[in-house]
């Protein structure tokens, strides 16, 4: 089970609450949309979008339901979909060299949780996790290629996933 | 009795098992280690839900995120406060429509025509028209009174991109009060917003410096 954040602020009934929503969250929202919808004025009008909905839903927000970070994600959720549906109806070719992501939402936002958190912990660790797991290379190789002992990768590997799970949990992330 | 360097050595080494990629006698020896550690074995078992995520992520997609624009939170504080604007015009038309069906009931339709009167049907918002501008450039800019001064909505366009604006109000006898700064960017279709402390009842013009070029607007 994947849940997002545990950092309820409150209502967003004030604009001072929204402020410190944005400055809290913004960037996330901002990097997941990117992701989903892969081009940069679509997410800025996703996250823009995002904040209008909440401030007129803000009476209906209840930190005891759930963090302010869910219920903004559940939110962007919803907008990410509509502008997709408003895309499919006008075909858009993604800038930048940013390519949407093409999977079901949910699961982009789980993949997208990972690689914010990859992003997260260390470069040392980020480099053994993608040399071993994600291209598949021989431990021995990589040793090599670093200049350490093959003890060195394997520790390695093993405090970057416990720092993966340390910053999933920060990201609110439970089993 | 395992002793806790024993365990570290061990532990170092689930991460490796926990993706599959242990062989030979370490993986033979970790195995045993396992079956009489606990504790090795629940940091295994903390650990296989992390390594049960890794495949949906796209190690492509691990560099840099990218950043929200720095004029994004202003856009949507500028979306907020233009929905509150919204919202209160939506209740005042409301109000001001009962005042008008109600007139059945002299006494209540008196006391809503006193909140009408007063409470401002008019809109408090003052528009500024700039004269004589070159051919290719817009400005507009909205007043609205505030207890602390005056609110300054600016939308301008055809000055080049990046163009530094400047906006000062000038009050009854000539002293000038700044409102701020903003850049024009190509393509950027929102007001700028910003505020000065003069108030609004003793604003007699608002000055735009745009680039090398002055344009004043009355109110």
């Amino acid at each position: 089970m994947i849940q997002l954040g545990n950092s309820a602020r409150g209502a967003l009934s004030r604009e001072r609450d929204v402020r410190e929503a944005y400055a809290a969250h913004a960037g996330e929202l901002y990097g997941f949309a990117v992701r989903s919808l892969g081009d940069s004025g679509l997410a800025e009008e996703a996250v823009q979008e995002t904040f209008l909905r909440a401030w007129r839903a803000g009476d209906r927000f209840d930190p005891k339901i759930g963090s302010l970070r869910t219920w903004l994600f559940a939110i962007l959720r919803n907008v990410v979909i509509d502008l997709g549906r408003a895309r499919a109806a006008r075909p858009r070719v993604a800038e930048g060299g940013i390519e949407p992501s093409v999977e079901p939402l949910d699961e982009a936002l789980l993949a997208w949780q990972v690689e914010e958190a990859m992003r997260r912990i260390g470069e040392d660790h980020r480099r053994v996790l993608v040399e071993t797991y994600y291209r598949g290379r021989p431990y021995a190789e990589v040793a090599e290629e670093l200049g350490v002992p093959e003890g060195t990768v394997k520790s390695r590997v093993y405090y970057g996933l416990r720092a993966l799970r340390v910053v999933l949990e920060e990201m609110g992330y439970e089993d | 009795m395992k002793t806790r360097n024993e365990c570290r050595e061990w532990r170092e080494l689930l991460g490796a098992h926990a993706l599959g990629q242990l062989e030979g006698e370490e993986r033979v020896g970790l195995e045993a280690h396992l079956e009489g550690c606990l504790e090795c074995r629940a940091e295994l078992a903390a650990l296989e839900p992390v390594v049960g995520m890794l495949p949906h992520a796209d190690p492509a997609r691990f560099g840099p995120a990218p950043q929200p624009p720095p004029e994004l939170g202003r856009r949507v504080a500028a979306t907020i406060e233009e929905e509150k604007r919204r919202v209160v015009r939506r209740r005042r038309r409301a109000f001001g429509g009962l005042a008008l069906g109600g007139a059945a009931a002299a006494i209540a339709a008196a006391v809503l025509a006193i909140f009408v009167f007063q409470g401002g049907s008019e809109d408090p918002t003052r528009h500024v028209k700039f004269a004589s501008l070159p051919n290719g450039i817009s400005i507009y800019a909205t007043l609205e009174p505030h207890a602390y001064g005056t609110e300054i909505r600016m939308y301008v366009k055809g000055v080049p991109s990046g163009t530094l604006c400047r906006v000062t109000l000038r009050g009854p006898n000539g002293a000038t009060y700044s409102a701020g700064t903003f850049r024009y960017r190509w393509g950027d279709d929102s007001n700028a917003v910003l505020s000065s402390a003069l108030d609004l009842s003793r604003t007699r013009a608002i000055v735009v410096r745009a680039g090398n070029r002055t344009f004043v607007g009355r109110t």
